[in-house]
């Protein structure tokens, strides 16, 4: 006989029909839109920037320390005298600066993982050692011209140069905001990120109008649009941006930019 | 009930509930990742996992919210309620995974303490673009770990049903915390503004449920008022209530639930025990009342909980009076057995 005044008792049993019914609706049509919404947030999440970390990949590496502003190796690349700047990081969020102490303009030989993107490069070392011996190739590396561009104001992203270069998607933006200002206060090189008029990205290495580190100086606009005006100078394969932190100015929007 | 307390009194609507969670979470997960790591591939699996987790956490939030305005709107819910608490946990915990994930990814290895960092490395009030949203999604966590930790009934009986009740309701501060989370976090970086969309879907759904079923439950409070010398008042008249069913009515701010059974009338608080539900909307199963949230029981006559229970809510003195029941409106303490009012001329009347 159906029960006419249907009651949930939820240590027992049986759900009286009715009620069973229209629970079974309510889950089924929970169950539906969960999946529903898994697979539009999936889709409507924008997409990630290219760029790889070959975390767990060992390299090795032979080229010039450079010490300062930033951590850096130059190694030599395909092509006759061009070099090929590589950033360098420890592991997790901290600088290369315990690796390359003392030993600017060194050769030596780097084991380390492979950052890239964007033609941008750089190693989270593992080991460093001077090499002792024949060096010859990697002469000259250092005293590659460096071209003034002229002064400019751009527009575009502080980032850190290890997360945006690939080790964490997203990279940028606010969501990353946070572990970007970790970075670049742990020593990690920060950069501004411009989008080109062609819609391409440059990156500029940032320091001081003296050339100095300016890590500190940068926390407060990182993740932001910010205006940065100053000498950009181009260095072999890098661009950097000379200009002192307390004239960065945060603005609404990005723009595009293009070199001179 | 209250007797003693194992970590779970398992049954089978509730194992049957926890099964459906835990096949929803599987679902939602491995369709976030999978199908996020085709269409995405650039992406990394700890972003997966953080925003799959988050968004499982903050559509779960929303789901367990609905549960009790739903139920006040339409008791073919209730089933939904009875095993609420696990869907808190298991909201928490979808929670906990997201936070741990995400505290890692952006804030360990660096050079201070992970959890200094969520709440220093981005002090910027200046602005809401920059705004730090993460120790916002930590508070949120913090008042959800709370809940979790005393979801149990043991921690209700120990806290006691006020203090355990208010703890419970930072629910709706820990929904707000967190529609702000999303709205300056990842939403500042996000460009689809379907995302957007259904964040404010999902916001006006849990207000406007809250409103409508709070309406309802005020449009039925009819506050009583004494007529003439004699203490008892009028409540309503015997036929406005079904066989083992109750009617509620408003007696100087409280509410009362009549009882109407076996021939007779008792009336005893609207107010369970155990979590507070709501007893007028109980039904007399096996000649006790039994609350519609968990099914704890309680005499009519007495309010008492049948042995070895010990639960006692207070009890009123009824009359009926041709065809109408009258209320003295003065509880009677917690346990009290009362006279059912006989109900003249009903054929079940023995
Ligand atoms: S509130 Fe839980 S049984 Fe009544």
């Amino acid at each position: 006989m159906a029960d006419r005044d249907p009651f949930y008792v939820g240590y027992l049993d049986r759900i009286p029909a009715g009620i069973a019914g229209r629970t079974r609706l309510a889950v089924a049509i929970l169950l539906a839109v969960g999946i529903a919404l898994g697979l539009v947030l999936t889709f409507a999440q924008s997409s990630f920037d290219e760029g790889v970390f070959e975390f767990g990949v060992d390299r090795e590496f032979r080229g010039v320390v450079i010490e300062k502003p930033y951590p850096m190796l130059l190694i030599p690349g395909t092509s006759g005298d061009a070099r090929v700047t590589h950033y360098l990081a420890a592991y997790g969020k901290i600088g290369a600066g315990k690796f390359v102490d003392g030993l600017d303009g060194q050769s030596v030989r780097v084991t380390g993982s492979l950052i890239y993107n964007d033609q941008q490069r750089m190693i989270e070392v593992h080991t460093i050692e001077k090499i002792e011996g024949d060096t010859d190739d990697l002469k000259g590396l250092k005293t590659a011209a460096e071209t003034p561009l002229g002064r400019m104001t751009l527009t575009g992203e502080i980032v850190d140069s290890k997360c945006h270069l690939g080790a964490m998607k997203p990279g940028r933006g606010k969501p990353h905001k946070a572990c970007a200002i970790r970075c670049i206060s742990g020593g990690i090189a920060p950069v501004l990120r411009v989008a080109t008029h062609a819609g391409e990205v440059d990156y500029l290495l940032l320091v001081g109008a003296d050339g100095s580190r300016v890590n500190r100086d940068v926390l407060k606009f990182i993740a932001e649009p910010v205006e940065i005006s100053g000498e950009v100078v181009r260095a072999g394969d890098q661009l950097i941006l000379y200009a002192d932190p307390a004239t960065y100015r945060r603005v609404v929007t990005g723009s595009t930019y293009e070199l001179r | 009930m209250s007797l003693n307390y194992q970590a779970v009194l398992w049954n089978r609507q509730k194992k049957i509930y926890d099964g459906l969670i835990v096949l929803g979470v599987v679902l939602y997960l491995g369709m976030f990742v999978g199908v996020g790591s085709l269409v995405r591939p650039q992406t990394t699996i700890e972003t997966l996992l953080i925003r799959g987790f988050g968004t499982l956490a903050l559509a779960l939030l929303h789901v367990i919210l609905s549960i009790g305005p739903l139920c006040r709107l339409d008791r073919r819910f209730l089933p939904l309620l009875y095993n609420r608490r696990h869907l808190g946990v298991t909201m928490f915990l979808c929670g906990l995974f997201h936070g741990v994930f995400a505290i890692v990814q952006f804030h360990a290895l660096g050079n201070v303490n992970p959890l200094v960092s969520v709440l220093s490395s981005n002090t910027d009030l200046s602005s809401l673009s920059a705004f730090p949203f993460q120790p916002l999604g930590l508070a949120a966590l913090g008042i959800l770990f709370l809940m979790a930790a005393t979801s149990h009934d043991f921690w209700l009986a120990n806290l006691g049903a006020p203090i355990w009740k208010s703890l419970h309701m930072l629910v709706y501060v820990a929904y707000g915390l967190l529609v702000l989370h999303v709205v300056l976090g990842v939403l500042q970086a996000e460009t689809n503004s379907v995302l957007t969309l259904i964040l404010a879907v999902g916001f006006v759904w849990i207000v406007s449920l809250h409103l409508l079923a709070g309406f309802g439950e005020i449009a039925g409070d009819r506050e009583l008022t004494a007529a003439g010398s004699d203490r008892f008042i009028r409540a309503c008249a015997v036929d406005e209530i079904r066989e083992k069913r109750a009617r509620i009515v408003c007696l100087a701010g409280e509410r009362v639930a009549i009882f109407r059974y076996d021939g007779k009338v008792s009336a005893v608080s609207n107010v369970c025990q155990h979590q507070n539900g709501p007893l007028g909307e109980g039904k007399i199963v096996d000649g006790c009342i039994t609350c519609p949230w968990h099914g704890y029981q309680y005499a009519p006559e007495s309010g008492a909980s049948p042995p070895p229970f010990t639960e006692k809510v207070p009890t009123f003195n009824v009359r009926v009076k041709a065809g109408e029941v009258w209320i003295d409106p003065h509880p009677n303490p917690p346990g009290t057995r009362t006279e059912p009012a006989p109900i003249e001329g009903d054929a079940s009347n023995g």
